[in-house]
């Protein structure tokens, strides 16, 4: 080994604390970007595989009906390339636990093979007839349903025992949810069963009728274009709903995932290196310092500078590399895990588990890129050390009088050891920015974290029970009379019950589009409890609506402009309809009227659905009645949301040690580099008769006043986190909303505190065993 | 007469120290032949140290030339210096400057490593009698010992002049005269030219030249025609 490797060598060994605090530091950093990278790599290209094999529809529309012998006419339309029409519908699965409620949306496919979302068989065959199914590969893992088995599932009140024929996966349903609101799958509850047409054309009634489109286009670019034919042409047939790729629900969850975890990769591991790189080129500028004559005996030997600039990069070099390589490593492994996890969720069959050499690239280049630098700046003295200058002993400091003590009648109050902290926080005030942005960035990581964990918390009990306070919400197959309401509470005797109108329209203002569910409810609705975003209460108006504060955001409306309802269904116009009110809803968009104003839009007297409150299982009732599309339990929701959470709580844990350990990692790290570069002033005070536990409070002091300062402002450094995230995470789906509270605030500064208290006192042990009369006496390198 | 090896002319170098202007060499000029043995003799602050450094192209003058074979190296840029200094000058300081994390073999080894023609390690190391020391690091070498290495670790890597900065200063009378012998034996058996700088004025009696310095200037210079052995030497 060369010497000078070898010196690097054995300097590394010797400041084995601080190596050891870097590296975790840097094997975090890439640990993450690894694991992330690796496993959202995996997730999207196996799925854009999967699109690509299945020919994943480029546009969803959702329609009143559309006649078969238009089909014809609709592949003719300019830039439509494929058609696929289908019935699409939601229905009861009865089981044998009669207390529980199996939802299936019924997916209608061609007898052998579609064009478009073609069906991944897993197992048994894609060929179907009459009284046949293909479930969905999920559903029927969590239902323990196999080929061969018989399913019964009841449409229009009749319930049809189906063969299932083969176990499939669809592109269309990657992340399964029943709306928008649902927000988690629920294998167990809610899956997807593909029959096929003309058998379920025959059950229905609706052979020849269709009420679901979808398309692919010749150029995706062109998509405007296209939808505006496709209105002008087709509208008689009422169009529901019309949706691009990008917003079709399982793809947009997807990339949302996928792109939510590539900025937070992005943004983690680059603070990290971030953190890293400082504490290095830090340590290697106070080696250069301390090591002046070595650096002029090095040169006297002939020595270059580049040789001598590389001998001390190499520090940061060596350092990163090891990191490197170990979060690489495990990094690689944990994206597995990642991965796996992933699959609870999002259900891609041909999902690989690959190591991406790209990712590890870009990681190696990542680690390298900023070790060198920080080595380099750290360095950067090497370059002005001449060789005899550095044999003549240092001038020392130039001592400045600071601010303070300009200020006599309060410098003249200050103790001794209160003076020198003060000086010397103010004279390197390289170190002062470092420590107070260490405490900073601790308070501000683990105030997001403590944040985020209170709303994912609250986001359910806050949604389903504070704001939506129904037990049930069930769903008719078809609109219905206010007869049907009074039948069903006769039938299952609920201790309390409202009729609703839930359809989805497009809303707009101007250019600005969304397409929504509309609510009705009744006037004095038990079930909801609309509240502003100042808490105060907003009743239902008569006229007019309520919109939830994402959807106001979208089409930028505020309280008292007016949005268009674009009006589907046949011979029924479009409606100008005034906001009265902005609401507060975590989860999902909707607009909420009173049921009699929203027969403007729909026609009098109709439902389409019912909440309920009751403590009885109405599974059983409900499964003999004719016309229930679905049935969702609040209950139910919250659990499977529970389940989420534990994941959610896993991932809080690990960002609590990570944002722990940045602030240990900067305050130890800073602290032994001071007492290293100060050990003769320290050995002076020894001389002067100051004990070691005093002098170490000299340390604390300094280290107490920079990090109050990181105290301060980690406050709103946390807060542009939060609201960093709230931009990553705000979506038609949810919000995250809640505010920053002060029990967030208080458990942010006692974690911190707590970190920067072991920190400090595992550097106590520096000053015990620092050797003060070798330090003074000291002369070789 | 030899072949000169360094032709020192006009030499002056000024430091500013805060406002005042110190004039460590004024306008100094000699000559130094190929195999001399030169002790450069002056109090602390006659400007010997300055001198060293400026020959060994370790720090550079105001005015003036240093010529190295005939070579102009005031002149070099820092890769030509660095050069220079890694092939042809081999220096030794007063406090020993060995690195401490390296062993005395592996200080030696560092300097030799970045040569090219240099002496064999070990014949080295026995020639400064330190066979029995050489895996052991600064620190748990005596003063004598560890100056040395720092002589091996010049003499090793072959260079035309050792530049001996107060190289018996730090030590105590009997080391020194045994670290004298080493650099008397270099000049003789390895036939480098050697120059002292050393207050101590006993230790003139052993160069052959003699050089002496005060107040920036050589104010005296000649030749010795009888050097006496170190081990004869008293102070």
């Amino acid at each position: 080994m060369k010497k000078l490797n070898l010196r690097l060598f054995r300097m590394i060994k010797h400041s084995k604390g601080q190596n050891i605090a870097i590296l975790i530091v840097v094997i975090t950093g890439l640990f993450t970007y690894t694991a992330m990278n690796s496993a959202i790599t995996n997730l999207e290209t196996s799925l854009l595989e999967f699109y690509d094999l299945t020919n994943f529809g480029d546009v969803y529309v959702q329609m009143m009906h559309f006649p078969e012998s238009e089909v014809h006419n609709l592949e003719n339309l300019d830039n439509v390339k494929e058609v696929d029409a289908r019935i699409v519908f939601d229905a009861p699965m009865i089981t044998d636990n009669r207390d529980e409620k199996v939802s299936v949306r019924i997916v209608t496919v061609d007898k052998y093979e579609n064009q478009i979302n073609k069906l991944f068989v897993e197992k048994g065959t894609r060929t179907i007839g009459d009284r046949e199914v293909l479930i969905q590969k999920q559903f029927a893992e969590a239902r323990k349903i196999d080929v061969g088995d018989t399913i019964t599932v009841q449409i229009n009140g009749v319930r049809y025992p189906l063969l299932v024929k083969g176990l499939v996966s669809s592109p269309e349903f990657t992340y399964v949810m029943e709306d928008e609101q649902a927000l988690m799958p629920r294998p167990d509850k809610f899956g997807i069963i593909f029959l096929e047409k003309d058998f379920v054309g025959l059950v229905t009634g609706m052979k020849g009728i269709y009420n679901d489109l979808v398309l692919t286009l010749e150029d995706e670019s062109k998509y405007k274009e296209t939808e505006k034919l496709f209105e002008n042409r087709f509208d008689k047939y009422g169009i529901i709903r019309l949706i691009e790729k990008e917003d079709q629900l399982s793809n947009s969850v997807m990339f949302e995932e996928i792109n939510g975890v590539k900025q937070i990769s992005g943004f983690i591991p680059i603070v990290f290196l971030f953190v890293a790189a400082a504490i290095l080129s830090a340590m290697i500028s106070r080696n250069v310092k301390n090591d002046r004559l070595v650096i002029g005996i090095l040169k006297a030997l002939g020595y270059s500078n580049g040789q001598v600039l590389r001998h001390y990069t190499m520090y940061a070099v060596s350092i990163g590399s090891v990191g490197g390589i170990v979060g690489i490593f495990t990094g690689t492994l944990m994206s597995g895990v990642m991965t796996r996890m992933y699959l609870e969720f999002f259900y891609i069959p041909l999902l690989k588990v690959k190591v991406d050499p790209m990712n590890i690239i870009s990681a190696v280049i990542l680690t390298t890129v900023f070790c060198t630098l920080a080595g380099l700046y750290g360095a950067r003295r090497v370059l002005k050390i001449s060789p005899a200058e550095s044999m003549r002993p240092e001038v020392p400091k130039e001592g400045n009088r600071i601010l303070l003590e300009k200020i006599p009648s309060i410098w003249r109050n200050v103790t001794f050891t209160w003076k020198i902290v003060f000086r010397n926080i103010f004279r390197d005030k390289k170190k002062f920015v470092f420590i107070s942005l260490g405490a900073a960035f601790t308070v501000a990581m683990s105030l997001m974290t403590f944040w985020l964990s209170d709303l994912m918390g609250g986001m359910f009990t806050d949604h389903y029970g504070g704001f939506m306070k129904m037990d049930y919400s069930i769903q008719f197959s078809q609109p219905l009379s206010k007869d049907a309401i009074m039948d069903l509470e006769k039938i299952i005797k609920p201790d309390y019950i409202e009729g609703k109108m839930e359809m989805p329209f497009e809303v707009s203002n101007g250019r600005l589009k969304k397409a929504v569910n509309i609510i009705g409810l009744e006037q004095n609705t038990k079930f909801f409890d609309f509240k502003d975003y100042q808490g105060k209460t907003v009743d239902l108006p008569k006229t007019g609506a309520l919109l939830s504060y994402n959807l106001a955001q979208a089409l930028d409306v505020d309280v008292g402009d007016q949005v268009l309802i674009n009006n589907y269904i046949p011979g029924r116009s479009n409606v100008y309809v005034e906001v009265k009110g902005i609401i507060k809803q975590i989860l999902g968009i909707n607009v909420y009227m009173d049921l009699s104003y929203m027969e403007t839009l729909t026609g009098k007297g109709s439902f389409n659905g019912a909440y309920i409150n009751t403590d009885r299982n109405i599974g059983e009732d409900l499964n003999s009645l004719k016309n229930i599309g679905g049935v969702q339990s609040i209950g139910e929701m919250q659990d499977a949301f529970l389940e989420y959470l534990d994941l959610t709580i896993l991932a809080v844990v690990f960002m609590v040690i990570f944002s722990g350990l940045l602030g240990f990692v900067i305050i130890y790290s800073m602290t032994i580099l001071s007492i290293n570069e100060r050990s003769m002033e320290f050995s002076s005070l020894r001389v002067l008769g100051f004990t070691k536990t005093e002098i170490f409070g000299i340390i604390l002091k300094e280290n107490t006043v920079m990090s109050a300062l990181g105290f301060v402002y980690g406050l709103p450094m946390g807060k542009l986190l939060i609201d960093a995230m709230r931009t990553v995470y705000v979506s038609d789906l949810y919000t995250f909303d809640a505010p920053i509270n002060i029990k967030n605030i208080f458990y942010a500064y006692i974690f911190t505190t707590i970190c920067l208290t072991i920190a400090q006192l595992i550097t106590y042990k520096k000053i015990r065993t620092l050797n003060f009369i070798e330090a003074l006496k000291s002369r070789t390198s | 007469m030899s072949n000169i090896l360094f032709k020192i002319d006009n030499l002056s170098k000024n430091y500013q120290m805060g406002e005042v202007t110190v004039e460590a060499l004024k306008e100094v000029s000699f000559e130094i032949y190929d195999g001399e043995f030169v002790v450069i003799l002056g109090p602390s602050g006659s400007g010997k140290s300055t001198l060293l450094n400026i020959m060994g192209g370790m720090d550079v003058p105001s005015s003036g030339k240093v010529y190295f074979k005939e070579q102009d190296i005031t002149n070099y840029n820092e890769k030509k210096l660095t050069n220079f200094r890694r092939k042809d000058v081999g220096f030794i300081f007063q406090f020993y400057n060995l690195l401490g994390n390296l062993t005395a073999r592996e200080n030696i080894e560092l300097a030799v490593e970045i040569c090219e023609d240099t002496l064999d390690i070990d014949e080295v190391i026995r020639a400064v009698n330190l066979q029995d020391r050489s895996n052991h690091f600064p620190s748990q070498m005596s003063g004598g010992e560890q100056q040395r290495v720092a002589i091996a670790r010049a003499a090793s890597k072959n260079p035309e002049v050792m530049l001996c900065d107060e190289p018996t200063g730090a030590l105590d009378f009997e080391t020194g005269i045994s670290i004298l012998k080493v650099l008397k034996q270099v000049n003789q058996e390895f036939k480098r030219t050697v120059i002292v700088i050393t207050h101590n004025t006993p230790v003139a009696q052993m160069a052959d030249r003699v050089l002496k310095m005060r107040s920036g200037r050589i104010i005296e210079s000649y030749t010795n025609d009888s050097p006496i052995d170190p081990e004869r030497i008293e102070w």
